[in-house]
């Protein structure tokens, strides 16, 4: 079964973290694609910056992402792997309301992600229900005749 | 600050069954919601002087004892943690078996729903299970009493789960120890753990809490949530309705079918289709070890893996055993297979015609260090089996204990043989969730200081 996620985390208003948002946000593809490619699950992930009302900043930082399975028992796998690692770390770094714990280790990474989840599994439409291992495998074997 | 500053637990500390599996034949299981702070605290305090440690008994082995787990709301009631310690237990514990997040791996659907849950839904809220434990019925009955005079002078509700609400969860001793009730001798093998021998020390930190290193890192290991939790471990408490009715109808239709093509009589071929749903034979041989029939020599291996197995001949992929513990599986993710330490036992009389209708199952105590990254990831794979890329259906589900109503599950069940596999369509449910609880066993100083 396909979830979602999407954390959505308001940031601060200084130059500095205006400028690692967009930071974020320009490198993201870079800095996750082997984590994301080796954990074989997820389907898409994407950071988008919502801009401030008045048009100029970024007011939040919002990662959306679509992957097999249950969510926390995975994110272990994500805490693990540097890249993933060093970008959820950056987001928190940068988050208006910094974590309370601090994230330094496993749980405090947990608490952040579901605390800024906004959304839950009955929320998403999914129109397969093949998994990314399930596709890759197909086009894979398509692909060798 | 982290909370931990040794590298050895001291037993004296860690409630009992953590670190040792109890074998008093008596045991009731009893959940409650506490009422207020002080009533909370004062029933706390009366049942204390029971509470086991993991310290060798010797030759003086306790007539009656106990063990008490607090749920995320119990623990909030009668701790002296702030709102901002709470925050860093791990959203798991805090969140509870029925939250969406905890469903996702659970998927508890149909029968098994929360809404149906006799304790551990809303409105059932769950605050405290006190495990009890006497070597005979009177000793044990004795200390129930204790408990439960105690919890009415504390103002306490007590869940009663059986018998429409009138009886509480008791083992049922003359099951015999070890079996449960679709006849499997159970409880064979446990992770073998040195509990921080620096052969091992991913040991101690994958059950109890304080003591992080690189594999795993049970939570809260900092500040105040951190201390309070130190020398704890999480039990997944859960209440497991078997359905032996359908259980022993599905073999017996199912076997007339099957015999012919596998050339056994029928009778045989129950007890070959119950030992490939499970991956061991009634008497506890492994398929993988005795594959063609049940031995006594080998009922209680533990040597053996999957790894030379890879068509399923053996065992096939879906058998529980194979499921629920994948050993040398060749896996998807890296690291090794999550574990857990269960502690669990019958409830329930025996399935015959008289005792029917009666309530009859699996009181399941799932010990780990982390819910979500050893129970719930272990569930998650039982309800869907694509946790290694060597099964053919990444959507197939455990063949004993998997919920069969989850949406996109793939309920086959396919049983290789040299005559070729054996299909059936569907399996059904044998196995329904009545109530879950997600506890935490803190240390005994802890205990100590939530009374002081």
């Amino acid at each position: 079964m396909t979830n979602p996620l999407t954390l959505y985390v308001p940031i601060k208003q200084d130059d500095a973290s205006q400028k690692i948002a967009q930071t974020v946000h320009d490198t993201f593809v870079a800095t996750v694609k082997a984590g994301l490619d080796s954990s074989e699950i997820v389907h898409y992930a994407r950071v988008s910056l919502i801009p401030n009302a008045s048009g100029e900043g970024i007011n939040a930082l919002m990662l959306m992402t679509e992957f097999d399975g249950p969510m926390n028992p995975y994110l272990k796998f994500f805490w693990d792997n540097p890249g993933t690692q060093f970008a959820f770390s950056t987001i928190a770094g940068i988050a208006l309301t910094p974590p309370n714990p601090p994230v330094k280790d496993l749980t405090g990474f947990e608490n952040f992600i579901n605390n800024n989840n906004l959304n839950e599994a009955g929320d998403m439409y999914a129109a397969y229900p093949q998994t990314v291992k399930e596709i890759e495998k197909a086009f894979s074997k398509e692909k060798a005749h | 600050m982290p909370a931990t500053n040794s590298s050895q637990p001291d037993k004296n500390n860690v409630q009992g069954m953590i670190m040792r599996g109890y074998t008093h034949p008596w045991s009731c299981h009893l959940i409650f919601k506490f009422a207020t702070q002080p009533g909370a605290k004062e029933f706390i305090k009366t049942i204390l002087p029971y509470v086991q440690s993991a310290a060798d008994w010797g030759d003086n082995k306790p007539e009656i004892m106990l063990n008490i787990g607090f749920t995320f709301t119990g623990l909030k009631l009668v701790s002296k943690l702030t709102t901002s310690d709470l925050a860093g237990f791990p959203p798991t514990f805090k969140q509870g078996p029925a939250s969406a997040g905890s469903q996702q791996s659970l998927n508890d659907f149909g029968t098994s729903a929360p809404n149906t849950w006799v304790f551990g839904q809303t409105g059932k809220q769950v605050d405290c299970v006190v495990h009890v434990y006497g070597m005979d019925e009177p000793a044990l009955n004795k200390l129930v009493k204790i408990v439960a005079d105690a919890a009415v002078a504390g103002g306490l509700t007590e869940y009663l789960p059986i018998a429409n609400g009138t009886k509480r969860l008791e083992e049922y001793a003359t099951v015999p120890r070890n079996s449960i009730h679709f006849g499997y001798l159970d409880g064979i093998d446990q992770p073998a753990l040195g509990w921080g021998s620096p052969s091992d020390p991913a040991d101690l930190s994958a059950f109890l809490i304080g003591y992080p290193n690189k594999t795993s890192q049970p939570g809260p290991s900092y500040g105040n949530a951190g201390i309070f939790a130190k020398d704890g471990c999480y039990n997944a408490f859960r209440m497991l309705y078997q359905d032996v009715n359908v259980f022993d109808t599905f073999l017996e239709t199912n076997a007339k079918a099957i015999a012919p093509k596998i050339g056994k009589s029928v009778e045989d071929t129950i007890a070959w289709l119950a030992a490939k749903l499970n991956g061991r034979w009634l008497n506890g041989s492994p398929l993988e070890l005795s594959p063609d029939a049940p031995d006594p020599k080998t009922s209680h291996a533990t040597a053996f893996g999957y790894s030379g197995d890879t068509t399923g001949m053996k065992c096939p992929f879906a058998a529980h055993n194979r499921v629920a513990n994948p050993r040398d599986e060749e896996l998807s993710e890296q690291g090794p297979p999550p574990r857990l330490i269960r502690r669990g036992m019958a409830y329930g009389q025996p399935f015959n015609s008289k005792t029917a209708s009666e309530d009859r199952g699996l009181i399941g105590l799932f010990l780990c260090g982390s819910l979500s990254n050893q129970f719930e990831l272990l569930y998650s794979w039982i309800n869907t089996t694509n946790f290694s890329n060597l099964f053919p259906s990444q959507q197939g589900q455990d063949a004993l204990i998997a919920n069969r109503s989850m949406p996109g599950a793939d309920t086959s069940f396919t049983i290789p043989t040299p005559a070729g596999p054996v299909e059936i369509e569907s399996l059904p449910q044998f196995v329904v969730a009545r109530g879950t609880a997600y506890c935490i066993l803190p240390g005994i100083s802890t205990l100590k200081s939530i009374v002081e």
